[in-house]
């Protein structure tokens, strides 16, 4: 196909892009000088005052002076983002709960609310409780604020160009259009985006998590099944069909466990939860409590226990091994029950991972829990839907 | 993870009466890392950590601070240098609450009274800094807290102060497994915020969960010390308990991992 020749980016490209910026810098990095955005964009002064003018007369960012500089001559204004008046609705669906969360711009969680999830509900049942929570938050929002548009994160796998739960077998989950079932319910007329938990944790944890300027990360998230986001160069790793990072169906054992998806011998039924509660004997116990309280077992000399988690986390340690190799990441997180588990076997962990790795891919590679914790999964969700406002802030 | 050092020790030897506690003992802490001192009962961790804070006298042997060389005679001139110690009874007051305790006997003042809301203001900054959200108010009295957040309130009690080492001594004996979770995260935020960290820790699982670089003593030697990645449970259990795993520890190359010591003074060999 012939490369039809570009004409250089309009001014109104040029002014949506560097508004879109300033935006996007403040919304990570909170209150910013005049003084700092300036160096941090490269733009000069007067179109970083224009710039936060147009923003502020939007009502997405306000401007105000400094505590105190401690130096000489006029302080630098301070640009804020508008977290209390500019938000997003965040969902996460997860294999034992519910949660919906109001979210400010800026990624702090205003408001939250949280329901058990009995494992069989399917997308239709979940959307009517996830409204709910919403219309219950709605009653406290200032009636000036803007909604810029929700967010879901769901555990399983979601097709990127329109949101579709195509496989989630943690949930029984097949082909759920949650997206569409939620607008219906809310009835506000707000885009929904829909994404993975992993996927989208990866990305709140490299915004303003663990891995703030770490280009290269891999995010591990466990419930019953284990998912992975990938951040390579600096960008969110989907896939074609925005399926990728699906590493706890990597088959690791030929022939082994029957796994939910229907295979056997995927990553996840050696470290997701039924591999942890069938090594361990207890395999009629559900849920992330039973998890930790075959860690605690363990902990206090329960020699089954302590097999099974000892075993677990060899496990970990031999897929992380592979990931290792395969993207050669700095940065290594463990969330949802692997944040447990890697906790409570790093010994494990690290040996197999050590013995398994390549020297060059673990020379720099840091281990790491999320420091979001399980908020990650509603920050990320969240920055789906800023995405939309950062990309054009003014639309 | 820099080049140089924060503390470097050479040579250290330490006997009380005729007993040599330490032999030739090197140790370093790195900025930004947690460095793991392991070793069986008696090894002589507690006596190279009290030496480090200047409650020994140290009989031979040399500091480095910031590639400078320093002299640490009392637990003044440690704080002077920015090391903290969080021992393992806490030494915290049950009576008083979290802002009173963090500045027991360093309290700030305001003419002739205490500076209660700049003292409040910077405990809180300080948990905040630590991402701690597990105590409700900083002003609930130590004896109603549980043992992890005890522990964090001793671990911010330490990093108040400007402090730029901080050695922690068994920090999750005696927590349950969530609790030792929380203080594992803290333990490996201190470093990630450029401290550097020292965590003595029989628990292999907290060691190789936090820790960038494991020393290992043996019977008052310092047999080893290396990175973390470049080693294994299996291995870290051998030179605790025979001071050598394949070429590691006493029988090792010299100066392999920058563990076994090269030339030994003649006053060490006893």
């Amino acid at each position: 196909m012939a490369v039809a020749m570009r004409a250089g980016p309009s001014q109104d490209e040029i002014r949506r892009q560097n508004l879109g910026a300033l935006l996007r810098y403040v919304h990570v990095h909170g209150a910013t000088t005049r003084a700092e955005l300036t160096t941090a964009l490269g733009l000069n002064r007067s179109t970083i005052g224009a710039l936060t003018a147009d923003l502020a007369g939007a009502g997405l960012v306000s401007e105000g002076t400094p505590k105190e500089t401690g130096r000489a001559g006029r302080p630098s204004l301070v640009v804020r983002p508008e977290s209390g008046r500019v938000y997003a609705y965040a969902y996460s669906v997860e294999v034992d709960r519910l949660r919906a969360a109001r979210v400010g711009l800026g990624g702090e969680v205003l408001d939250r609310r949280e329901m058990d999830r009995p494992r069989n509900l399917v997308a239709g049942e979940a959307a009517p409780l996830l409204a709910g929570a919403v219309k219950e938050m709605h009653q406290s929002v200032p009636p000036d604020a803007i909604c810029v548009g929700a967010g879901v994160a769901v555990c399983g796998m979601v097709r990127r160009e329109d949101g579709l739960v195509r496989l989630s077998p943690t949930t029984g989950w097949v082909d759920e259009p949650i997206g569409a079932a939620l607008a219906v319910e809310l009835g506000i007329d707000v885009p929904i985006t829909v994404g993975n938990v992993a996927d989208v944790a990866a990305y709140a944890e490299h915004a303003r998590g663990a891995a703030v300027g770490c280009d290269n990360v891999i995010y591990i998230y466990g419930d019953v099944g284990v998912g992975a986001g990938i951040i390579a160069g600096g960008r969110r790793l989907r896939g074609h069909g925005g399926y990728g990072g699906e590493v706890g169906h990597m088959v690791v054992v030929r022939d082994g466990v029957r796994c939910d998806c229907g295979r056997r011998g995927c990553w996840e039924t050696e470290i997701g939860e039924h591999g942890l509660l069938r090594a361990a004997g207890r395999s009629e116990a559900r849920g992330r409590d039973a998890l930790l309280a075959v860690a605690d077992a363990a902990d206090r000399g329960d020699a089954r226990a302590q097999t099974a988690v000892r075993q677990a986390g060899d496990w970990l340690g031999f897929g992380v091994a592979n990931l290792v190799n395969i993207f050669n990441p700095e940065m290594v997180i463990f969330g949802g029950t692997m944040r447990d588990l890697y906790l409570a076997s790093a010994a494990q962990v690290r040996s197999r991972l050590n013995s398994n790795g390549l020297p060059a891919c673990l020379e720099h590679v840091r281990l790491r829990t999320p420091k979001l914790g399980d908020d990650a999964a509603l920050i990320g969700a969240a920055e789906l839907a800023f995405e939309r406002l950062l990309a054009d802030p003014l639309n | 993870m820099s080049a140089t050092p924060l503390l470097e020790l050479r040579g250290i030897d330490k006997s009380f009466g005729p007993v040599q506690v330490l032999r030739d003992v090197a140790f370093a802490a790195h900025p930004g890392e947690v460095t793991a001192l392991v070793g069986d009962n008696g090894a002589g961790k507690s006596t190279l950590v009290k030496c480090i804070s200047g409650i020994h006298p140290t009989d031979a042997g040399e500091f480095l601070f910031d590639g400078r060389p320093v002299t640490i005679n009392s637990p003044r001139d440690a704080a002077a240098l920015g090391i903290e110690v969080v021992y393992q009874d806490l030494a915290l007051c049950d009576n008083l609450d979290i802002v009173q305790n963090m500045f027991l006997g360093r309290e700030k003042r305001s003419g002739i009274v205490l500076d209660e809301p700049t003292m409040e203001q910077m405990a809180a900054e300080t948990l905040a800094g630590l991402s701690v959200r597990t105590v409700k108010s900083l002003r609930q009295h130590v004896a109603s807290l549980s043992g992890g957040q005890r522990q964090t309130v001793a671990i911010a009690k330490a990093v108040l102060w400007n402090s730029r080492l901080v050695i922690l001594d068994e920090p999750t004996a005696a927590l349950g497994v969530a609790q030792t979770a929380q203080v594992l995260e803290l333990v490996r935020r201190l470093a990630d915020n450029g401290l550097a960290v020292v965590l003595i820790s029989h628990n292999m699982n907290d060691v190789f969960a936090v820790s960038d670089r494991i020393a290992a003593l043996y019977l008052g030697q310092m047999v080893a010390q290396v990175k973390t990645t470049d080693i294994t449970h299996s291995q870290v259990v051998e030179l605790i308990t025979a001071g050598r795993s394949g070429g590691l520890g006493l029988t090792g190359e010299p100066g392999g991992n920058g563990a076994a010591p090269a030339d030994t003074t003649p006053g060490a060999i006893r």
